[in-house]
C-alpha cells in the first residue's frame, strides 16, 4: 500500500512549497526533498540595463533580503570597474548591513521561529503561532520588535528613506554621515546593547528547553556536511573576505576568492524541482554543504567581539566544532544578533566613518563578482558589463539554493524519525516544518512564492501514492 | 512598536486614514499593489490620508502607524479563489490569515499583525482596518507576465480605496466595529 502525506501549509516560510517522502516496498524512506517554484526570469530582466542600477533593482527583488543584494550588487560593480572603497565606505556599508542583520535575525528568531522554539516540537500545530507566543509573554516580545525595529531604522538611516536601501553604489557609498545622524546611531546602537544580551539569553534558553525536551535533536538531527562561509584573519566576515570550504571534520579543504565561485561550486538539475542543487566542487569530487550563521562560525575561529565569542565558545561547547547540529542554526543565528549589535557599537565609534566614502567609478567592460553573507547564507551576485555600463549577462546564487541539498537532507532524517513505523500525522507535520524552519529559508527569491504558500508533503510507497495528509491554519 | 511614544493620541483625535500598499513591483500580479499605490498618488483623497508603499509589508506596517489613525486600508494581491482582477473589499472579520491569504509578508499576514499589535501597542491600532485585495494568478514570474484582468483592476481597486476612506470619514460612529 502506498502513502502520500501532504503537509498543508508550511506557514512562516515564503514561498510555495511541497515535500515529497517516497517509501520503498519496504517501508523505509527511499528519497526525500523540497519541490518550490522558482521565480523565473529575474536575471534575464537585468540585461540590458545600466550597471549602476544593479544595487537598486536587485534589492527590489527580495522584500526579506534587500540590503544583502543591495551590498552583493555594489560589490560586484567594484570588482567589475576594479576600484577599492575607501575605508569610510566600507564602514558605512557594514553599519547598514548590522542594522539589516540585527532586523533580519530579530525576526528570524522570535517571530518566525518563535513558536517552534517557545512551543516546541510537539506542540499542537493550532496553538503553535506567533500571536500565542506574543500573548503569552508580551514584555520579551515587545523587546524583541523593538529590537528588529531598531535594527531597520540604522538600515533605514544609513540606507536612505523607504522600503529599499539606495545607498551603496559602485565605489562607496553614496551618503555622508554627519555629526546630528552619528549621534541618532550612536543612541539606536547603545539601546540595542541594552536590549540584546537578555533577547539573547531569552531565545538560548528556549533553544536548550528544547534540546532537553527533544534529545534526538542532538542526536538525530545532526548532518556532516561541508561549511561554506566568509572568513577574514580567522574571524567570521558578512561582506569581505575569502570564501572558505570546511569539511565535515572541519578541516580547511579550500580558501578562494568569490571570483572564483564558477570553478568551486557545482549547479545540478534535479527533475523533479525548479532549484538547482549546489555542491562544493573539489578535487574532482562533489560535496553537499550549508552555508548560513552554523557554517559561518564552522569556518571561522570566531568573530573578534566579547559577547559573540563567549556565546561561541558556548556553542561550541555543547554542540562540538564543527557543529552538524542543525537546530544550532538557530544558536548561531543567536550569536550573529550579539556580534552585529556589538560591531554596530563599534562602526559609529570609529571616527574613520567620517572621511570620504566613495570613489568614481568607470567601467571599461568586463565581468564583476561580488558577495556577501546574507542573514541565510552566501548570496553572490555576477555581471557581464560592457564597455559602455550596460548588464550583458547575470547570474545570482542565493542562499537557499545552496542549502538545499542540505534541507533535503533534513527533511529525510525528520521523516525517517517520525513517520517510518509510525502513523501519527501531525507529528510528522510538526517535524518536517520545524526541520526545513531551522534554515530559515526564504524562498522569495531562490524561487519565488507569493500566495497561499502551501507546502504539501506527499508520501508514496513503491512510486504509488499512499496518504495524503493536510492541516489548514484554521 | 516600533516607535515608542510618551503620550498616547487621544483616541478622539484619531482622524486619519493609513493606506498601505504592499507588493513587489518587479513580479508579476504581485504589482499590483504597486499599481494601485502609484494611482493613489495622484489622486486626490479625502481628509487627512497617508499613502505608503511598503514591499512585503508585515510587522513593517506596524512602524508606519502613528496611533492617530482611525482607519487603515491595506491594498495586497490574494489568491483566493475568485477569478483573476476581482476586487475584494474585507473587513476585519473577514480577514484571512496568513495561511490562507496570498501574498504573506514572510509568514506574517496582516491579521497576524494587527493581532499582535493589539497585544502589545493597542494605543497604535486604528478602530477600522479594511483590505482592499486584488485576486491574482501568477506571482512566479516578472512583470511582463502580469494577467491582464489582474493588472486592469487597479482603477477599481484605488477607487475601491477612495470611497472606503469618504465612507470612514463621515461616519463618526466607526469605533470598535473594525
Amino acid at each position: 500500500m502506498n502513502r502520500t502525506i501532504t503537509i498543508d501549509p508550511v506557514t512562516r516560510i515564503e514561498g510555495h512549497a511541497r515535500v515529497f517522502l517516497n517509501l520503498a516496498e519496504d517501508g523505509s524512506l527511499a528519497s526525500a526533498g523540497l519541490v518550490v517554484n522558482e521565480l523565473r526570469g529575474f536575471e534575464r530582466i537585468l540585461v540590458g540595463m545600466e550597471a549602476d542600477r544593479m544595487p537598486l533593482i536587485t534589492a527590489r527583488i527580495c522584500g526579506v533580503c534587500p540590503a544583502a543584494h543591495h551590498l552583493a550588487a555594489s560589490h560586484a560593480l567594484d570588482n567589475a570597474a576594479g576600484v577599492e572603497v575607501p575605508p569610510a565606505g566600507k564602514l558605512l556599508r557594514e553599519l547598514l548591513y548590522m542594522g539589516h542583520i540585527i532586523h533580519s535575525h530579530a525576526l528570524s528568531l522570535f517571530v518566525l521561529q518563535g513558536p517552534d522554539l517557545a512551543l516546541g516540537l510537539d506542540a499542537d500545530p493550532a496553538a503553535r503561532n506567533v500571536v500565542g507566543i506574543v500573548k503569552a509573554n508580551p514584555e520579551l516580545a515587545k523587546k524583541a520588535l523593538r529590537c528588529r525595529t531598531l535594527g531597520q531604522k540604522i538600515n533605514e538611516l544609513v540606507g536612505g528613506r523607504g522600503v529599499h536601501p539606495v545607498t551603496s553604489v559602485a565605489g562607496g557609498i553614496a551618503f555622508v554621515l554627519d555629526a546630528e545622524k552619528r549621534r541618532i546611531l550612536a543612541e539606536w546602537s547603545a539601546e540595542l546593547a541594552a536590549l540584546a544580551p537578555e533577547l539573547a539569553a531569552a531565545a538560548k534558553g528556549l533553544l536548550l528547553k528544547q534540546l532537553e525536551l527533544h534529545p534526538s535533536l542532538m542526536q538525530d538531527w545532526v548532518a556532516p556536511l561541508w561549511n561554506l562561509g566568509t572568513v577574514k584573519d580567522g574571524r567570521v566576515s558578512l561582506l569581505e573576505g575569502q570564501l572558505c570550504a570546511v569539511d565535515e571534520t572541519g578541516a580547511l579543504r579550500a580558501e578562494f576568492p568569490v571570483t572564483e565561485y564558477a570553478e568551486r561550486l557545482a549547479e545540478s538539475v534535479v527533475d523533479w524541482s525548479y532549484m538547482k542543487e549546489v555542491r562544493i566542487s573539489h578535487e574532482g569530487e562533489r560535496y553537499d554543504y550549508r552555508v548560513g550563521p552554523l557554517a559561518r562560525v564552522n569556518c571561522a575561529d570566531g568573530f573578534g567581539t566579547p559577547a559573540a565569542d563567549a556565546e561561541l565558545a558556548a556553542l561550541r561547547g555543547l554542540g562540538g566544532r564543527p557543529c552538524h547540529v542543525t537546530v544550532f542554526n538557530t544558536y548561531a543565528r543567536v550569536i550573529e544578533l550579539l556580534y552585529a549589535v556589538e560591531r554596530a557599537q563599534e562602526i559609529v565609534a570609529d571616527q574613520a566613518i567620517l572621511g570620504p566614502a566613495r570613489v568614481p567609478v568607470r567601467f571599461r567592460g568586463g565581468r564583476g563578482v561580488g558577495h556577501v553573507e546574507a542573514p541565510r547564507g552566501t548570496l553572490i551576485h555576477d555581471y557581464e558589463i560592457d564597455e559602455n555600463g550596460i548588464v550583458r549577462s547575470a547570474n545570482l546564487i542565493v542562499a537557499t539554493q545552496q542549502n538545499y541539498v542540505s534541507i533535503n537532507r533534513t527533511i529525510a532524517q525528520a521523516a525517517a524519525s517520525h513517520v517510518i513505523g509510525k502513523g501519527d500525522d501531525a507529528a510528522l507535520l510538526n517535524a518536517v516544518e520545524f526541520g526545513i524552519r531551522c534554515y530559515d529559508p526564504c524562498l522569495s527569491c531562490a524561487t519565488h512564492a507569493l500566495g497561499a504558500m502551501p507546502l504539501e508533503v506527499v508520501v508514496t510507497r513503491g512510486g504509488r501514492p499512499l496518504r495524503t495528509v493536510r492541516r489548514n491554519e484554521q | 512598536m516600533p516607535n515608542q511614544r510618551e503620550s498616547p493620541v487621544d483616541p478622539g483625535a484619531r482622524a486619519a486614514a493609513l493606506v498601505a500598499c504592499i507588493g513587489n513591483e518587479l513580479v508579476a500580479d504581485d504589482a499590483i499593489g504597486y499599481e494601485v499605490y502609484q494611482r493613489l498618488r495622484r489622486m486626490a483623497l479625502p481628509g487627512e490620508t497617508r499613502v505608503e508603499f511598503v514591499g512585503v509589508g508585515g510587522l513593517a506596517l506596524l512602524d508606519l502607524l502613528k496611533g492617530d489613525e482611525r482607519l487603515l486600508v491595506t491594498v495586497d494581491a490574494v489568491q483566493l479563489g475568485a477569478a483573476a482582477g476581482t476586487i475584494h473589499r474585507l473587513s476585519w472579520d473577514e480577514l484571512p490569515a496568513a495561511a490562507a491569504c496570498a501574498v504573506s509578508v514572510h509568514g506574517i499576514g496582516l491579521r497576524e499583525t494587527v493581532e499582535i499589535g493589539r497585544i502589545l501597542y493597542p494605543e497604535l491600532i486604528p478602530p477600522v482596518i479594511r483590505l482592499v485585495g486584488v485576486e491574482g494568478r501568477c506571482f512566479d514570474r516578472m512583470r511582463a507576465a502580469m494577467t491582464p484582468a489582474t493588472a486592469a483592476a487597479a482603477d477599481g481597486a484605488a477607487e475601491a480605496v477612495r470611497q472606503l476612506i469618504t465612507t470612514h470619514e463621515v461616519q463618526s460612529d466607526g469605533y470598535g466595529t473594525a
